[in-house]
């Protein structure tokens, strides 16, 4: 983990720490059991490819929302406070897909004494492909004086 | 010829309620799980002491586990009742009339975080129906409908705001394709 970032020092055009997601088949299997999401095309190979035409097992969509929610949180710290995201779905993420989860600063806004951080989002897989662009606001801590 | 929302006659459900639904208490089990499936290692959300000393003061869920918070009404079906593609029923699409003539999949979400989702709690979801609009993608005419869901815990306080995108494209063998 990294120190916690406050509003002052982060610079528009910055960009803040990457994760890293393994969307393994093991993964989706663990998110849609305990879910209750029993949608074929997330567990039946067969299915997906040959029914659905899909290429191949896809991750739920959903899935992408909690790795934006992780890597806003992380960059928000204990002190800092995910306000909000947005994101679309452009691309499937599928089975053995490995993601990097990444975010730049777009503008800086003192709202009611809070420092907010707007941020563009980028969900990338192994070929570069952006799966799923979003945009997040995440309240840092001011430094005193 | 009209436009295929005309054709559907969907635009007067605009500003109706989609359901207020209120979950079981949520198990520490299921959070755990679901930091598991996401490999998020925040100790916060799986480990009771390290999360006594956070300043939540105690187990926490991801954030985004708020939209699955109350679980999908209607999803916990018997084999028999499912569909050859294993579901009842289906997340975001509103139960309007003949919706299942087009096909579904997530388009966007947004979503605005007010408290925590804490073990135990009980959630309770309210959603509307707060946008339909057609468009022209690049296979044919996209129905975009959006909904609005908000969630609360049991003290009333609200949780989160989610607006979910689905958008639909007419099925071959239906009548309005």
């Amino acid at each position: 983990m990294h120190d916690q970032f406050y509003f002052q020092e982060v610079t528009e055009g910055q960009e803040i720490p990457v994760i890293r997601k393994d969307v393994s088949s093991v993964a989706i299997l663990m998110y849609v059991s305990t879910v209750w999401l029993m949608d074929r095309i997330h567990f039946d190979h067969p299915f997906a490819t040959l029914r659905r035409g899909l290429p191949g097992v896809v991750a739920p969509g959903n899935m992408g929302g909690d790795y934006y929610a992780q890597l806003l949180s992380e960059f928000a710290g204990e002190e800092g406070q995910v306000r909000k995201m947005s994101f679309q779905f452009r691309n499937f993420m599928l089975a053995g897909d490995v993601l990097e989860v990444g975010g730049k600063v777009v503008r800086k806004t003192v709202v009611d004494g809070h420092g907010l951080v707007e941020l563009e989002l980028w969900m990338k897989n192994q070929n570069g492909i952006n799966c799923v662009p979003g945009k997040g606001v995440v309240a840092l801590p001011m430094r005193a004086g | 010829m009209g436009s295929l929302l005309e054709q559907l006659g969907w635009s007067k459900y605009v500003g109706t309620g989609t359901g207020t639904y209120t979950g079981e208490p949520v198990l520490a089990r299921d959070v755990r799980r679901y930091s598991l499936a996401i490999d998020d290692r925040n100790p916060v959300y799986r480990n009771p002491e390290a999360a006594r000393k956070s300043r939540y003061g105690a187990v926490v869920a991801p954030l985004f586990y708020v939209t699955w918070a109350v679980g999908v009404p209607g999803a916990e079906k018997g084999l028999e009742e499912l569909g050859e593609d294993g579901l009842a029923t289906f997340v975001g699409v509103p139960e309007i009339p003949n919706v299942w003539d087009l096909g579904w999949v997530r388009g966007g979400e947004e979503i605005e975080f007010f408290e925590r989702v804490r073990v135990g709690d009980r959630v309770t979801v309210s959603g509307t129906l707060v946008d339909i609009k057609e468009k022209d993608g690049k296979s044919g005419k996209l129905i975009l409908v959006t909904s609005e869901f908000v969630y609360t815990n049991q003290d009333g306080k609200k949780l989160a705001t989610h607006r979910l995108t689905m958008i639909g494209t007419p099925r071959k063998d239906a009548s309005h394709a």
